[in-house]
């Protein structure tokens, strides 16, 4: 199989790397967001998203696949029968802890004056963050978002475990069946992950720096 | 349902795994924190074709996959170069580089809120560059850096899962291991998600306190909430 | 030769500067502009001298000192230290450094050491003395600017003037040929000026050789053979502190004298 042809196979993996990486960077954004504001503005329960955001720093993605996948499909056929569900519950979930932590630093720059400036013109505390925190948030997140995009892009790699055919997966299937040639589908495969980590983060963080500018930052 | 923790044999599969990812992880990220500096001084101090070089290493290590960069490693470096090398020595070196891309961006980035001041200040006492770096430099920016360093510990710990699938005894080997054994699946990967989460956690814990005691009296550093 | 403990022959030293608000560096554009910091000054140093500059801020009297120290690298012209030029290629900077004490406007501090930590490090590390010597020789700096009730605190736990002192005790602990301060109070509350004046007062009584940029006129008058009045990147006019505080020459120092004695007067 000449390098153009590996290629071609590889390439056929990124669709799902990327579908991957989206819908857990969509879990990450709608489960973090409400966790950072928590953390921030409901003192009392915010040791509930301490102990979430731990044990998500804590315990592999590896291990966690596994444990949904192969732990508790005998259990539960449906939902964790499926491995795409598996991949994005469990990368998305663990999003949402680094998310939080990233919102919580741009809940901080966007700073309580804001807030304090929400809830006198009638605002309850939710609604104010809703119309007058969230919109600003993503302005200071950007840069951190950029990385979090591109860690998931890596951390999709770990789907190999559960037996997804990601551009991981086939870079080891390429090796296993070629005739030897280890060298080639890695080197590919490297390649087409830095591809999709880089622009995407570049861009971010430029669009991130134009929207504060624009608004006066 | 537990019962594979009372097997004896299982429990050196796991003692022997749980050596493994502490080992590797130490090892891998203090490597990388003596490389990551010189990175960070070789990216503010370099010329051109040095920080050039520096951006090229640090892009290819952030931006693959560890896994990818460790069955490369484990795979190919030996066929390559044509030699017999350990595989643990491998998995150790590539976690080690793959750190210092990361942790070149934490120290250079706490090195340069100190930079300006604190160098001319060595300087003005007669010290030399490397002097300042080593007696002035360093010291303020390892302290800042602690927090960063931590995460990094944390998601590296979390990255030498990988070497289960590599056929090492690390602690997802053990778990694979024991799993073959005929066990319920679930309990074996909980109690092997809460060796890590304890060490993980306990190891962030000492950090914390090693952070706390090593700030600079007076001197609030970066907030942590 | 040796005459002169420091000397500056027709220095110059223009920078360019980017204007970057501080925070979001990268969404502001940069502005670049070219500030001719030094333009053709000498000046001799001789033992026991106490030079005084002054001048508008923005002047560029800050950047001659810190030439001086090599600090900041001259475009063109020699700095000399006693018979060494610092300017010529192959010059032992360190070497010569250590020879120059420097004193920072805003005081620059090892942030991470005690007052004695931030005395005893060049003196370990650049004379290379054994320990129990360059600890005695700290407390000794440390006594003599009158710091020695917080020898074991950190720059953050000192008050300016506090740290000031200290930065002057790291600046004479070497004993060097020359002291240079760059407007040593001004970065200070009013109130804590006085005690840094003081020890730059004995000092000057012990005939340390010092290169003071300073608007303090009150202490100018008092310790100063000769001011300097700088003014955009040049020297104006030299002379005692007498022809200064009487009648200066020129009309710019005889306007900044006005405004600087009114200030002073009205405090």
């Amino acid at each position: 199989m000449d390098v153009w042809q590996q290629f071609i196979i590889l390439l056929e993996g990124v669709p799902l790397t990327l579908s991957i990486s989206i819908f857990s960077f969509l879990i990450g954004i709608v489960v973090g967001l409400p966790l950072a504001f928590i953390r921030v503005y409901e003192k009392e329960i915010s040791f509930v998203v301490d102990a979430y955001e731990k044990i998500f720093r804590g315990v592999p993605e590896i291990v966690l696949l596994l444990l949904f996948f192969f732990g508790l499909r005998p259990f539960f056929p449906f939902p964790f029968g499926n491995a795409f569900f598996v991949a994005c519950f469990v990368l998305g979930l663990r999003s949402a802890a680094n998310q939080s932590q990233i919102y919580r630093g741009a809940i901080r720059g966007v700073g309580d004056e804001q807030m304090i400036a929400g809830m006198s013109v009638g605002f309850s505390k939710w609604r104010a963050i809703w119309y007058i925190m969230i919109p600003q948030v993503f302005n200071f997140s950007t840069s951190g978002l950029g990385s979090e995009y591109a860690l998931l892009i890596k951390d999709s790699a770990y789907v190999y475990v559960i037996g997804l055919a990601e551009v991981m997966t086939r870079s080891l299937q390429l090796a296993k069946s070629g005739p030897g040639d280890y060298v080639t589908p890695f080197v590919l495969g490297a390649a087409i992950y830095i591809a999709l980590t880089f622009p995407f983060a570049f861009w971010l963080d430029k669009w991130g720096n134009k929207r504060k500018k624009k608004i006066g930052l | 349902m537990l019962e594979f923790l009372f097997n004896p044999m299982h429990q050196g599969w796991i003692v022997q795994g749980l050596f493994l990812t502490v080992e590797i992880t130490l090892f891998g990220v203090l490597l990388g924190l003596g490389l990551g500096t010189l990175l960070a001084i070789g990216d503010i101090y370099g010329k051109k074709p040095v920080k050039a070089a520096i951006a090229v290493y640090v892009e290819i290590f952030r931006g693959s996959p560890l896994f990818v960069q460790l069955f490369l490693a484990v795979y190919t470096v030996p066929t390559i170069l044509n030699l017999q090398i350990d595989h643990a020595i491998l998995a150790f070196l590539v976690f080690g580089l793959n750190s210092a891309g990361y942790q070149k961006g934490y120290v250079k980035g706490a090195m340069e809120t100190i930079l300006d001041d604190q160098m001319q200040a060595g300087l003005s006492t007669g010290m030399s560059k490397i002097q300042t770096l080593r007696y002035v430099i360093l010291p303020q920016a390892y302290r800042i850096v602690i927090p960063s360093w931590t995460n990094e510990f944390c998601s590296l710990t979390k990255s030498t899962a990988t070497l289960g699938y590599l056929g090492f005894m690390d602690l997802v080997g053990a778990g694979l291991a024991i799993k073959g054994s005929n066990y319920e699946i679930l309990p074996v990967w909980i109690v092997i998600g809460a060796i890590y989460f304890v060490w993980i956690t306990g190891f962030a814990k000492i950090m914390d306190v090693i952070y706390e005691k090593k700030r600079i009296p007076g001197v609030e550093l970066a907030m942590q909430s | 030769m040796a005459d002169f403990v420091m000397e500056a022959r027709n220095v110059y030293k223009t920078y360019s500067i980017k204007k970057i608000k501080k925070g979001d560096a990268a969404c502001n554009v940069p502005v670049k502009h070219q500030v001719e910091a030094v333009k053709n000054v000498s000046l001799q140093i001789r033992k026991g001298d106490i030079k005084l500059i002054f001048g508008p801020s923005g002047s560029g009297k800050s950047t001659f000192l810190r030439c001086m120290a090599m600090l900041d690298i001259p475009d063109k012209g020699e700095i000399y230290l006693g018979d060494e030029c610092l300017t010529a290629p192959g010059a032992d900077l360190n070497k010569a450094r250590a020879r120059i004490g420097f004193v920072f406007q805003h005081i620059y501090l090892f942030r991470h050491l005690t007052a004695l930590g931030n005395v005893e490090l060049a003196l370990r590390q650049v004379l290379k003395l054994p320990k129990e010597e360059a600890r005695k020789r700290a407390l000794d700096a440390l006594n003599e600017v009158k710091v020695s009730d917080c020898i074991n605190k950190y720059p953050a736990q000192m008050s300016g003037g506090q740290a000031q002192r200290v930065g002057i005790a790291r600046a004479i602990a070497r004993n060097p040929d020359i002291i240079l301060l760059d407007e040593p109070t001004s970065a200070l509350d009013p109130e804590l000026t006085g005690e840094v004046i003081d020890t730059l007062r004995d000092l000057a009584k012990e005939g340390t050789t010092m290169l003071i940029v300073s608007h303090e006129m009150p202490f100018a008058r008092e310790v100063a053979e000769e001011m300097i009045f700088y003014d955009e990147g040049k020297v104006v006019e030299t002379g005692p502190p007498s022809l200064f505080f009487n009648a200066p020459n020129t009309d710019r120092a005889k306007q900044f004298m006005t405004r600087i004695i009114n200030r002073t007067t009205r405090e």
